[in-house]
């Protein structure tokens, strides 16, 4: 008797409350981002795509993992090599496409590229600024909003741990535990900030434990295993939720490909990568342990993998289908009164 | 002469109380600023407060004197020294629909929270269509004894940001108006407040509650009709002492008052210049590619 409670208690931990649908959905998620990452190299190889690429790729884990936890009308402060996170919380992967090809139906209607892309209006996610970690003093702000009207939100940020390094970094931590304030700090510790690794980052042997000294608890934990990082991401979220105020997250992975498109990170040792894309891959471990657990099953997975890949080409289908900016409009919506994003883009060119 | 009569305590640290309106309405520069904020957190709930020892001890030339008491902690809110975090503080609940003004002790510090205005918050609305209805606000200039960390008139760096207003008044009621425009306004606006003119410019300042001072429109102080002096802030008081003595010499000058540096009143300027056929452009700040050098 005994031993059936522990093992219904087993059962129901290792998928942490989450229902067979949406761990179906979480593996949906994980193999869309995977997909996503991988064509969009391959067209950029092609010289079939503008501008650059981040890829997030082996960080799937933290990225679908964390982004899982938030509700609607939570908010997410990414930065371009979080695109993962930001389709999990629910950009629509037509626009974030016309958005890679500079296209009038992006959400930044063509006026930059690539994955500094966000959705405040309809998904509450930041349109990312290069210098990092930037996002993360917004983040306070957001989050001592609903503090201020009482709203049981959180606000989410994400960074890399390369971006730990700069005073902006510490300085929201600060804030954040002076006002008590409900957000959640990330740190995608993919070990390589550019070309740097952590050791010439910082000189403590983790990031989670700098969160200490600030006044809140630090969790490290391993990106390579999704639902790990939505257990610990989901008790910060409801802690932040209940006015507990914040808590930093070092989720741990590795970069797979460069920092950019152009860079063939050969400064990354052969067998930490090879480790890595054999016994870490963050989406192989979750279907393989969805699979164990018979929550899904072959023809199932197989299924996933086609409406990925349809979705991907309707989604580029619809980029290439959409219209550049017109140039005459290049100066508007610098100031609000102008009206440009008030109208809806023209597909005859210019706002209407 | 401007330069020639520095009184005591003109400096700033804010040690005196800020003081009131005389009888007969005259308020000081000072007085209008904190004016202004006052009556825009009494008309609306979003707007609040932000910055370094604005609560209990009234900021560091006591424009918010008197605040904390009345609106409280929350609304007047004491921030670490962390300018980046202030400046990124308000993007975030600017965001979610709060109006939030941040002071800066001196405008010099605004460097220090440079990054989120200028990379940030400037470009943020042209990039995705989110307003951020936001107002940094502190003392810029010299003449009044400071460092060389206390004297800045930083105008042309943020007048070099595409999608900030920047704003230099240099009269109580301009002050007061422009201000209450900026909390309005649903862009990012940068209000230099001139800390010369604090407390030695004061003059009757409208009481009337929908006083408001339209931004990026210049104003001619003095007409005159020989040559045409373009400037702001503080040296519109200088340029006015100037045209008073020339005057005298039969020199007819006229006083064209940018009071907002981005965006910029051309009309206003050309149309003197038309009149005049000469001008002088002045400004305080650093010559090389300062306010009116092209």
């Amino acid at each position: 008797m005994a031993t059936d409670v522990s093992e219904k208690q087993a059962e129901a931990d290792w998928r942490v409350g989450l229902s067979d649908d949406r761990l179906r959905d979480l593996l949906y998620k994980l193999k869309l981002c995977r997909y996503f990452d991988e064509r969009i190299e391959a067209l950029y190889r092609q010289g079939r795509l503008p501008g650059a690429i981040y890829s997030g790729r082996g960080q799937e884990g933290t990225h679908v993992g964390v982004a899982y936890t938030l509700r609607d009308d939570d908010s997410l402060f990414p930065t371009h090599r979080d695109l993962s996170a930001q389709l999990t919380k629910g950009l629509d992967l037509k626009r974030v496409m016309a958005q890679f090809w500079g296209r009038i139906d992006g959400f930044t209607r063509g006026r930059d590229g690539n994955s500094h892309v966000g959705d405040w209006f309809g998904n509450r996610t930041w349109t990312p600024v290069s210098h990092l970690p930037l996002a993360y003093p917004v983040a306070c702000g957001a989050a001592l909003a609903y503090k201020r009207r009482g709203e049981q939100r959180v606000a989410m940020a994400i960074c890399g741990e390369g971006a730990t390094s700069n005073g902006r970094w510490h300085e929201a931590l600060n804030v954040s535990a002076v006002h008590r304030l409900p957000v959640v700090w990330v740190v995608n510790n993919n070990q390589w900030a550019y070309s740097t690794p952590n050791p010439l980052e910082f000189a403590v042997p983790t990031v989670a434990e700098r969160a200490v000294p600030y006044g809140f608890p630090g969790i490290r934990v391993d990106g390579a295993d999704v639902l790990d990082v939505y257990r610990v991401a989901l008790q910060a979220v409801d802690r932040a939720r209940a006015g507990g105020g914040p808590t930093l997250i070092e989720s741990v992975s590795l970069r797979w490909r460069g920092h950019a498109g152009h860079d063939p990170a050969k400064y990354v040792p052969k067998e930490m990568l090879e480790e890595y894309m054999q016994h870490k891959d963050p989406v192989k471990r979750f279907e393989e342990l969805l699979l164990s657990h018979e929550v899904t099953d072959a023809e199932a997975v197989k299924r996933i993998q086609e409406r990925v890949e349809r979705e991907f080409d309707e989604g580029f289908e619809f980029a290439q289908a959409s219209p550049f900016p017109v140039p005459s409009d290049v100066t508007k919506g610098l100031w609000v009164e102008d009206g440009y994003w008030r109208s809806e883009p023209s597909h005859e060119g210019g706002t209407g | 002469m401007a330069t020639a009569q520095v009184e005591s305590g003109a400096a700033g640290h804010g040690a005196e109380p800020r003081g009131k309106r005389t009888e007969a309405g005259e308020a000081t520069y000072l007085i209008a600023i904190a004016e202004a904020l006052w009556e825009e957190m009494e008309r609306d709930e979003r707007v609040y407060l932000l910055g370094e020892d604005i609560g209990a001890y009234g900021g560091a030339f006591k424009v918010t004197e008197g605040f904390i008491e009345r609106f409280g902690p929350e609304r007047v809110m004491d921030t670490p020294i962390a300018e980046e975090t202030i400046v990124g503080m308000a993007i975030g609940s600017a965001m979610e629909g709060f109006r939030p003004i941040a002071e800066f002790q001196y405008a010099d510090f605004m460097t220090s929270g440079f990054d989120e205005i200028v990379t940030a918050a400037a470009k943020y609305h042209y990039r995705s269509g989110v307003p951020l209805p936001m107002v940094l606000r502190g003392p810029s200039g010299g003449g009044v004894r400071a460092s060389s960390f206390h004297s800045s008139n930083p105008e042309p760096w943020f007048g070099h940001a595409p999608g900030l207003k920047v704003i230099c008044p240099a009269f109580p009621s301009d002050a007061k108006g422009l201000l209450k425009s900026a909390v309005r306004d649903d862009n990012p606006c940068v209000f230099l407040e001139h800390k010369w003119i604090y407390r030695r410019i004061k003059e009757v300042v409208p009481e009337d509650q929908a006083f408001l001072v339209p931004i990026g429109q210049a104003k001619v102080q003095r007409e005159g009709t020989d040559v045409s002096i373009v400037t702001y802030g503080m040296m519109v008081h200088l340029a006015l002492e100037a045209a008073e003595n020339l005057s005298q010499k039969g020199v007819s000058v006229e006083v064209v008052d940018l009071r907002t540096v981005h965006p910029l009143d051309s009309g206003t300027v050309l149309t003197s210049v038309e009149k005049t056929s000469r001008a002088l452009v002045l400004y305080e700040s650093h010559r090389f590619l300062g306010v009116g050098r092209r």
